[in-house]
């Protein structure tokens, strides 16, 4: 523990001395946040993986004390909801992986407008009106367990896992693992935004059925039985957390599908009602910087959502392996198409219908 | 000053359960979030739920689960109690605290240990298959789930006829025994009709938790597309993309509803509970039955169980504390490691939630008790209306699941302006346990205050004592043993106690099974699995501790 608390600080370090973005003295926010001197975020990244980009910020704000909230996805929109309407004060800065929910809230009013000196260097459908930003640049993989599944069998693409599971129902009989769209909102956006690009979607859902898929409602619980060889295949599985599980468990593996792969981006937003709004733009924007960028790709495995951060795990690795079937899931209201009842329903409906259940 | 203290008990308990069961009975009636400015006045949520097939088949299985769960649980709870108690059993002191194990496992770990262990790739299962060629059972299936369930909740009904067996006359039994009757016989016919009521309150509770079992249908039932209702509700949370707070309303309170059956059911059996008054108070000499040549049959039965239902996942999850993988294709030996453990460091919160937890079971179950207490000795020997009010009012918070529970206490100290200063502290974690848990610990006191000889109080009060002298100079030195045994009790439950607190914790007031949730969200099960190591070893340690100081689980 100690040598890799060194570790970080000597990062932090050279971090701070190559980049020369925005220091407590140059940033002017960073006066106004002194005053503030606290910062409460509600996020879903858990806290052991966001711990060295926590670390950095307080490098560079030490005089910002850092309330860090490690809810899921639901708790954040319950807990957010609520304390808005109750005037009780809730959170500065919202960091939630529930894309839809995020847009919702910034939709209805409950985002503060502040145009990130950062912006320029994010892609443009990563930017929502000044109000929601796309935080990171995760790829959406196929998850397989490297002892069970030989290398020459994996599918490479989505049109081959629906070749593969027709071919070869009994083998795959209860290997496979999914998400259940009907408890989780990033398993139910995931696969709304499969059938807007993959014609043979149904295809895929009616073999998932024929195999008898198992479904889930988090990704740990998916990749715990991926690893243990309960299932061989896991389907629509954030590769940030393969990547960090991969550390730990080496039969783990994941392909990013050639023919698309969807990009999934952690949606941040600072809250209107902030009581510390500044130290909330300090921490956007660093969240957002090359420095904060480097370290969600170094350090918290986390693909970063900036070109110019160079490396495997960022945007410019996964734009030169991928080329055009890199498909992001945009930060804009169209996202909230999924959230209109009678359609939620229909797919519901259609989903379970293929899956007969 | 009797009246004052009384009505003081009645209107508190009414206040703590209607507060957030209020909240949630006028939710119902809201076509969405109450707090949302667009809200108004529906009946639509009823009429969704109660037209949803999806409701009716989660319902079913939870009526079957809920009656599965009890059907095991309880008569085995029963026999254990009664082999513990009553009888010569050997080993009696060892078996005990294992006993114990499945009150405070949380039991999103305990389901997990199983799945480690009798999963389809679990390494009993394995091992079977070696042996057999094929694994002859499916931990993910109905029956599955419903023998887990009834395994697991037999200590709950251990807890409550055990106590009520200790304070059992033995001359009765004795008298069976002399006429020539053996130990069944006499458990059959004597010893376990005479605590009928404990094992009929133990029956109602045991129930009632199976509707509101979420951990275990999650992590065993819901892959396979088995909804039970707290599942269903779960579902609710996403169906329409932004929770449904209405509907998730409608779905507890079906849950509640099948209290007042319950309740009602229970006392018209007790109806007669003066046919059960064979409490003794003086201090006869205690025998224990000898099982004679039964002796050892019976640890054997009692091993069994102790090997499925502790043993099992027990070593599952400590197994899984201890490798880096497991499963179909690896060799144990080569992969085992005490990186997890290592790791555990590295988590800022992990001491915090340590201490919390501590102190929100030490000290919080001892304030919770006192709380019992005085609720309990209000109601204490009072004919009235308004105590069987309290019966049905305290079933009332259990009712409520999990998931729903949390929410409703957000929401009571965001709203309710003079506790909202409480929200960000442990105290407000506090009162959500402690009014949860009304049920269980209320009976726990009441049990103890029924020892009490009415003589002993009419003795003081004839020389001159108040009322008030009374109970703090005989009826509570009297029960102060049950008083320590039910604090240990509340000290359990709040350890593994997590929803009920889910939305009132923050940075500073981490509990370990908020920390457990947020890393099952990553999969980090074996981070899980060395957490849950520690907790079973430092509770078990304090529970082994307990006990040797003579402090005894009853009440």
């Amino acid at each position: 523990m100690n040598s890799q608390r060194f570790g970080t600080l000597v990062f932090c370090v050279l971090m701070a001395s190559v980049s020369p973005g925005h220091t407590a003295e140059t940033n002017p926010n960073a006066t106004a946040a002194q005053k503030e001197g606290k910062l409460i975020i509600y996020s879903s990244t858990d806290s052991a993986s966001v711990e060295p980009i926590l670390q950095d910020f307080k490098a560079l704000y030490p005089f910002l004390q850092v309330e860090y909230n490690d809810l899921n996805t639901t708790e954040i929109y319950n807990r957010f909801t609520a304390e808005s309407a109750s005037g009780a004060g809730t959170a500065d800065f919202m960091w939630s992986s529930a894309m839809d929910l995020q847009i919702q809230l910034a939709s209805k009013g409950n985002a503060l407008t502040y145009a990130s000196p950062e912006s320029n260097s994010l892609p443009k459908w990563a930017l929502w009106q000044n109000q929601a930003y796309g935080t990171t640049f995760e790829p959406v993989s196929i998850a397989y367990n490297k002892r069970l599944l030989p290398a020459d069998a994996v599918p490479q693409s989505h049109a081959d896992l629906v070749k593969l599971l027709k071919a070869k129902p009994d083998v795959y009989k209860e290997k496979i693992a999914t998400f259940d769209p009907e408890k989780s909102g990033v398993g139910f956006l995931m696969m709304t935004q499969d059938a807007k690009v993959f014609p043979q979607f149904w295809d895929l859902a009616k073999g998932f059925g024929a195999t008898g898929a198992k479904v889930y409602t988090s990704t740990g619980a998916m990749l715990e039985k991926v690893g243990s060889g309960e299932h061989t295949l896991a389907y629509n599985i954030i590769g940030s957390y393969v990547l960090l599980r991969q550390k730990k468990d080496a039969s783990l593996g994941y392909v990013l599908p050639k023919d698309y792969t969807l990009v999934f981006s952690r949606i941040a937003f600072i809250s209107k009602s902030a009581r510390n709004p500044n130290a909330a733009k300090l921490f956007l924007d660093y969240l957002l910087s090359k420095r904060g960028q480097t370290v969600m790709s170094e350090k918290s495995l986390v693909y970063s959502i900036r070109t110019d951060v160079p490396g495997q795990i960022t945007a410019a690795g996964l734009n030169k392996d991928l080329g055009k079937a890199v498909k992001p899931i945009e930060v804009n209201t169209d996202i909230l198409a999924g959230l209109e009842q009678t359609k939620r329903l229909e797919f519901m409906k259609q989903w379970k219908e293929a899956l007969k259940r | 000053m009797n009246r004052t203290f009384r009505s003081f008990a009645v209107v508190t308990v009414a206040l703590v359960v209607f507060g957030p069961l209020g909240l949630i009975i006028y939710q119902s009636f809201l076509s969405e979030a109450f707090f949302s400015p667009t809200a108004s006045p529906s009946l639509g949520a009823y009429q969704y739920v109660l037209a949803d097939s999806g409701f009716h088949s989660a319902f079913g299985t939870s009526l079957l689960v809920s009656f599965g769960m009890t059907v095991i649980a309880v008569p085995l709870g029963s026999l254990l109690a009664f082999l513990l108690v009553r009888t010569d059993l050997p080993w009696k002191k060892f078996l005990e605290p294992w006993l114990l194990v499945p009150i405070f496992l949380s039991p999103v770990v305990l389901a997990f240990g199983y799945v480690v262990a009798v999963g389809p790739v679990g390494f009993f299962s394995l091992w079977t298959k070696s042996l057999l060629g094929t694994i002859p059972w499916r931990l993910y299936s109905l029956y599955g789930l419903i023998v887990i369930a009834g395994l697991t909740h037999v200590p709950h009904s251990f807890l409550y006829v055990s106590s009520a067996l200790r304070s059992l006359d033995p001359s009765v039994e004795e008298a069976a025994r002399v006429a020539g009757a053996g130990p069944w016989r006499i458990a059959a016919t004597v010893s376990l009709p005479l605590v009928l009521p404990s094992i009929l309150f133990s029956s109602a509770l045991i129930f009632l938790l199976g509707f509101e079992l979420f951990g275990l249908p999650l992590v065993l039932g819901d892959p396979a597309g088995l909804l039970v209702l707290t599942t269903y509700l779960y579902k609710l949370t996403n169906l329409l993309g932004v929770p449904s707070y209405h509907l998730m309303a409608v779905v507890a309170l079906s849950i509640v509803a099948l209290t007042f059956p319950l309740v009602y059911a229970q006392r018209r059996m007790l109806r007669t509970a003066g046919r059960f008054a064979v409490i003794g108070g003086k201090g006869q000499a205690f025998r224990p039955l000898p099982l004679g040549a039964f002796r050892w049959p019976a640890v054997g039965i009692v091993l069994l169980w102790l090997l499925v239902t502790v043993l099992l996942p027990l070593i599952g999850v400590a197994l899984r504390s201890v490798v880096s993988q497991w499963g179909e294709g690896i060799n144990l030996a080569e992969v085992l490691t005490l990186d997890h453990f290592r790791e555990l460091q590295n988590h800022p919160n992990l001491i915090r939630g340590i201490i919390n937890t501590l102190l929100l079971g030490g000290i919080g179950g001892a304030l919770s008790v006192g709380f019992y207490a005085i609720i309990g000795l209000a109601a204490h020997r009072w004919q009235s209306r308004w105590v069987s009010f309290l019966d049905y009012l305290v079933m009332l918070p259990r009712a409520l699941p999990g998931l729903i529970v949390g929410l409703a206490f957000l929401w009571v100290f965001l709203f309710f302006k003079p506790i909202a200063p409480l929200r960000t502290t442990l105290f407000s974690l506090w009162i959500a346990y402690t009014v949860v848990w009304l049920a269980y610990g209320l009976r726990l006191i009441s049990a103890s205050l029924l020892q009490v000889k009415p003589e002993l109080e009419e003795a003081a009060r004839v020389i001159g004592a108040g009322q008030g002298k009374v109970y703090g100079d005989v009826t509570l030195p009297l029960i102060r043993f049950g008083l320590i045994g039910s604090w240990l009790l509340m000290f359990m439950m709040f350890v593994r106690e997590y929803s009920t607190g889910v939305y009132l914790l923050g940075p500073g007031t981490e509990v370990i099974g908020s920390l457990i949730v947020s890393l099952w969200g990553t999969g980090a099960l074996d981070l899980i699995s060395a957490l849950s190591v520690i907790e079973v070893v430092s509770v078990g340690l304090i529970l082994f501790i307990a006990l040797r100081l003579g402090v005894r689980l009853d009440a």
